[in-house]
């Protein structure tokens, strides 16, 4: 068994009155240590796959499991549970808690698991000093910018030693040297930690120098 | 309801049979109702029908009027009766055809590509309505409510009036009491029924609890209602329920009293829900506030001690002026640093630029100033309910000190009118415990007349030893041993006397001395001084109120006459009037315009004298416990074995005014409340604000493992931070209002009241229920807005940019 198992997830939008088909019968396995880049089109559907397997967002259909365990039948307590255990999620704009200082922003998953305080600060002020960011620390995200952002919303992803992390464009809006300074942050986590990750790009060159390429489209997932 | 998946069928034939039908009953209804004049009691159950949806319910709500038809029926004759079954009949079948003209049936469509394919397990396992939730919260509500109204039987001693029906079990209260007792039973029922339902379907089933109330929680406090207005049900239950009749009927009207009590235990059941569900609704007991604090604390900076000092400034200093103050400085401030910074950035750009940031910053955002007033808002509540409740307290205890101070605390008469001797008496009433001190006296209608006006007056013979242990009569008189002279009419002052002991006396007793030339010239005051007074055998003293002194033109020394047209017995001309002198030995003054105006006292061996009395005529008693008066009346009975004696207490004695004082308080309690609820809007719409303001970060933080539990929790803590804040700044100003009050007085016009200043009296019971009814309703106005932040899916706050 996998360590991620997807089988025939469906995931449509209505608009309009019109049905948007994005995910059409998705089936995939990630192994554990896996670092898998996806690509696609604008608008193929990308950060949809990455919300419902991030359990976000609610597919219309299909099943998942995470070593071995349903993950679609859980309930709101038990999903929430494996949201803030299991996964690891850097959105593609960086959605940092705008009243908290980076610190706080990347303490917040340590602090919803109830860790100690004085532990969970100690942990994330570490954390961002690896990423180069001790010095940013105090500050609020309106006062950061988006490179500096999107470091800090990788820390807050990586806090807790997510079994998957989920990154959705981490680079997108960054300057290519910035973007590759990510790219390769992601690579060591993956080798040193273990951490089996998805990472979404649209840098064709970034994506082939992962070990797995996935592709998205029309609704379905293939090698790429 | 979803008209996406299906399409509704309406098959006209069945439609307009079952319409008219129904249209024909409700005619016949109607008819009957008007016929049987009894629109009024049938209103309410019309009314409830406006709750009734869908036929079957309309149909129950048919079923629910026939007990009604049935009450209607037995009290008039026949044929009404069978107009309104008839009518109910078809206004039944009426609903049931329309029922069955309506169908519905699914969409057709082409089949979807995932047709087939297993359904997301989270849809699968959502249940959408379960009847055990609706029994647990609709049986919780009329559980508590039977229970509120058992107890009060059960525990109320009150409305027994004749002593030998009085229950002697340990359980008995005084309806009060007994009514806090079952209403917090009723309280604690609905609220473990509400957290106990919550917790089991872990979730907060609206519809559930909206039925269960509807159809269980309200049958019962109709039936109290109807209870009144139709005769027969009265006939049937009203002794039984007595108590709690009585209980509802210290309000006023009992109606409103079964409705507040309805209203308050629906609210404590939804409490139950929320905390029920918080706790427990996702599967696990959570009461930890940890990160859900640090969030709400972050959202709402309410208490930063420069935000809370300025909001009390503007509590304290009468809300309005400081507001304008406020306003005009910071326009002034505003146009003054714009200049600046203008002037600045003539010399230095990037210094302006800073400097115009720093005033950015220093705007609030509309949610902060939503925050501004309904932290403010909930504060005036609190503030007014404080100040006026305890200017209320004030005028109520002061009354009642008075009302005390003059009169005892309870009264022992004999249905035999004189008691004689007693002295028996006496000994066996000081030895009832919390029996404090015990006074003969004597008392009587007279006129009062002196040499220029006569005054009806009552007259008391009191024994001067003693009179003093029971009544503060000595509190304010002049002069100050008056009381004492009453046995030794010898040491009475004579006028000239008087004049110099009472100058220094209060002004009341001193305005006597304001006399016109011509009474200066009073014969009696023209003795020679010197003479011993009491040479001759002196004048019995008699003792005057203020106002009657006033009245009567008489000051301390002066002599008057008292006539009773009765005391001489019966002649053969009828009754004989018997008159007899008396110098004014000393003038009281109460503060209570009745008293001061109508007694005079006596010693009562002089009243025994005048009015041909071997005894006493009643034993005034002063009990240990002023609110316990009433249970030592009791004992005092019992200690005197009943007949011929009977005991009443000052509760008794002045029911009306104390009945009337508490039911003026509960309205301007009622009218303040509406402060609160203007409050709690604000709250709604503050909390509403905050949650559309922050889905984002709703979405953000169940992305980071927040359960929907831990989103309700961080929302209420917000509204309930605004009910804190706000309590405790209404509580800090209505404190200081009343000390203000208190100390420094506001001037009452002595025309029309008989208080010099307003009178507080802070009662710390019901300034705390003041605070936290402000928090309670916090934090019922922030569940709604919480509930839906806490539904926020996490991928709509993600989208939303
Ligand atoms: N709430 C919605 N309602 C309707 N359509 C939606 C909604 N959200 C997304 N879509 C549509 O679904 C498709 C997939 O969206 P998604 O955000 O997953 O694309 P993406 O692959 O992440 O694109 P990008 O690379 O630009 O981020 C798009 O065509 C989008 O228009
Ligand atoms: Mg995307």
């Amino acid at each position: 068994m996998a360590f991620v198992e997807l089988r025939n997830v469906f995931k449509s939008y209505f608009l309009h009155g019109k049905r948007i088909d994005v995910l059409r019968d998705v089936s995939l396995d990630v192994e554990e240590g896996e670092l898998v880049s996806l690509v696609g089109a604008s608008g193929a559907g990308k950060s949809t796959f990455l919300h419902v397997v991030g359990t976000l967002d609610a597919p219309a259909a299909g099943h998942m499991t995470f070593r071995g365990r349903s993950v679609f039948d859980m309930n709101d307590a038990e999903l929430a549970e494996f949201r803030n255990r299991t996964i690891g999620f850097v959105f593609q704009s960086h959605f940092l808690l705008p009243e908290f200082t980076a610190l706080e922003n990347v303490a917040m998953p340590a602090l919803v698991r109830r860790e100690d305080r004085a532990q969970a600060f100690r942990d994330a002020r570490a954390l961002l000093e690896r990423m180069g960011l001790a010095h940013r620390a105090d500050h609020r995200p309106g006062e950061l910018s988006g490179g500096e952002s999107q470091r800090v919303a990788l820390a807050r992803a990586l806090v807790l030693r997510p079994a998957l992390l989920l990154a959705d464009e981490p680079t997108g809006n960054l300057d290519p040297a910035t973007g590759e300074g990510i790219h390769q942050l992601l690579r060591e986590v993956n080798r040193e930690l273990g951490v089996t990750a998805i990472v979404v790009t649209h840098n064709e060159s970034l994506a082939r120098s992962m070990p797995r390429r996935l592709r998205l489209e029309a609704g379905h997932v293939f090698p790429a | 309801m979803r008209s996406a998946e299906r399409q509704t069928d309406y098959r006209l034939g069945p439609l307009w049979v079952g319409g008219t039908l129904a249209g024909v009953g409700a005619l016949l209804l109607g008819w009957a109702l008007t016929v049987l004049g009894a629109w009024g009691p049938a209103s309410v159950g019309l009314a409830l029908s406006a709750f009734g949806f869908g036929p079957l319910l309309q149909a129950l709500q048919g079923l629910g009027l026939l007990p009604l038809v049935r009450a209607m029926g037995e009290t008039t004759a026949a044929s009404p009766g069978a107009l309104l079954w008839a009518g109910a009949g078809l206004w039944l079948l009426g609903w049931g055809v329309v029922a069955a003209g309506i169908r519905h049936r699914p969409r057709e469509e082409a089949p979807s590509p995932a047709q087939g394919a297993p359904l997301h397990g989270r849809l699968q396992a959502e249940r959408d309505f379960s009847w055990a939730t609706l029994l647990t919260y609709g049986g919780g509500i009329l559980a508590a409510e039977l229970t509120v109204v058992l107890l009060q039987t059960a525990l109320s001693a009150g409305v027994r009036l004749t002593e030998a029906a009085e229950r002697s079990g340990p359980f008995s209260l005084p309806p009060a009491g007994a009514f806090l007792v079952a209403l917090l039973a009723g309280m604690g029922v609905a609220f473990l029924a509400g957290a106990l339902g919550a917790a089991r379907a872990r979730r907060l089933a609206a519809p559930e609890a909206t039925l269960g109330i509807l159809y269980l929680g309200l049958p019962l406090p109709i039936f109290f209602t109807l209870l009144h207005a139709i005769p027969s049900l009265s006939i049937t239950f009203g002794p039984r329920l007595r108590e709690v009749t009585y209980v509802a009927g210290l309000l006023g009207r009992p109606e409103l009293g079964y409705w507040l009590v309805f209203t308050g235990l629906v609210l404590t059941l939804v409490l139950g829900i929320t905390v029920g569900f918080v706790l427990a609704g996702s599967g696990r007991v959570d009461a930890r506030m940890g990160y859900e604090l640090f969030v709400a604390r972050r959202h709402l900076e309410v208490f930063r001690p420069r935000f809370l000092l300025k909001l009390l400034g503007v509590l304290l200093l009468g809300i309005l002026p400081p507001i304008v103050l406020f306003a005009v400085v910071r326009a002034a401030q505003a146009a003054v640093e714009r200049t600046r910074i203008r002037m600045l950035g003539l010399q230095d750009p990037l210094k302006a630029a800073e400097a115009l940031h720093r005033l950015k910053a220093k705007e609030q955002s509309p949610t902060q100033t939503m925050t501004t007033l309904s932290v403010g808002g909930v504060g005036v509540g609190v503030m007014a309910l404080i100040i006026v409740m305890s200017v209320m307290s004030g005028f109520e205890g002061d009354l009642q000190d008075k009302i005390l101070g003059i009169n005892a605390h309870a009264v022992v008469y004999s249905y035999e009118g004189e008691i004689e001797p007693y002295e028996g008496v006496l000994g066996d009433i000081r030895k009832v415990p919390g029996v404090a001190a015990a006074t003969p006296f004597i008392m009587n209608e007279v006129m009062v007349a002196s040499e220029g006006n006569v005054s009806g007056a009552i007259i008391k013979g009191v024994d001067p030893a003693t009179v003093t242990t029971v009544t503060s009569l000595d509190r304010d008189i002049v002069p100050r041993d008056a009381i004492q002279h009453l046995a030794h009419p010898e040491e009475i002052l004579h006028r000239g006397d008087a004049l110099g002991g009472a100058v220094a006396g209060p002004e009341a007793a001193g305005e006597g001395h304001g006399l016109p030339e011509s009474l200066q010239d009073d014969p009696i005051i023209e003795l020679p001084r010197g003479e011993a007074p009491g040479a001759a055998a002196p004048l019995p003293g008699i003792l005057l109120g203020s106002e009657l002194a006033h009245s009567l033109k008489v000051v301390v020394g002066d002599r008057v006459s008292v006539v009773s047209p009765l005391a001489g017995g019966l002649g053969p001309q009828g009754p004989i009037p018997r008159s007899a002198a008396f110098r004014v030995a000393g003038v009281f003054h109460t503060g209570m315009y009745e008293y001061d105006s109508k007694f005079v006292y006596i010693l009562l061996q002089e009243a025994q004298r005048f009015f041909n009395v071997k005894g006493a005529l009643g034993v005034e008693l002063k009990v240990d416990d002023v609110d316990d008066a009433r249970r030592i009346s009791r004992r005092v009975l019992t200690a005197l074995e009943g007949y011929p004696y009977r005991v009443k207490d000052w509760g008794e004695m002045n029911q009306n005014l104390f009945a009337a004082l508490r039911l003026e308080k509960l309205v301007m309690a009622i009218i303040l409340s509406i402060i609160s609820i203007v409050a709690a809007g604000l709250i709604v719409a503050t909390v509403t604000m905050l949650v559309l303001e922050k889905r984002k970060e709703i979405s953000v933080l169940k992305a980071l493992g927040v359960p929907d539990g831990g989103i309700l929790k961080i929302f209420l803590a917000e509204g309930l931070q605004i009910g804190v804040a706000g309590g405790a700044l209404g509580l800090g100003a209505g404190l200081a209002w009343c000390w203000f009050i208190a100390k420094v007085g506001i001037k009452l016009d002595p025309e029309v009241y008989y208080i010099p200043s307003l009178p507080v009296r802070i009662e710390w019971g019901q300034t705390a229920l003041a605070v936290v009814i402000a928090v309670l309703v916090s934090f019922f106005a922030s569940i709604y807005p919480a509930l839906k932040a806490s539904r926020v899916e996490p991928v709509e706050g993600l989208k939303a940019e």
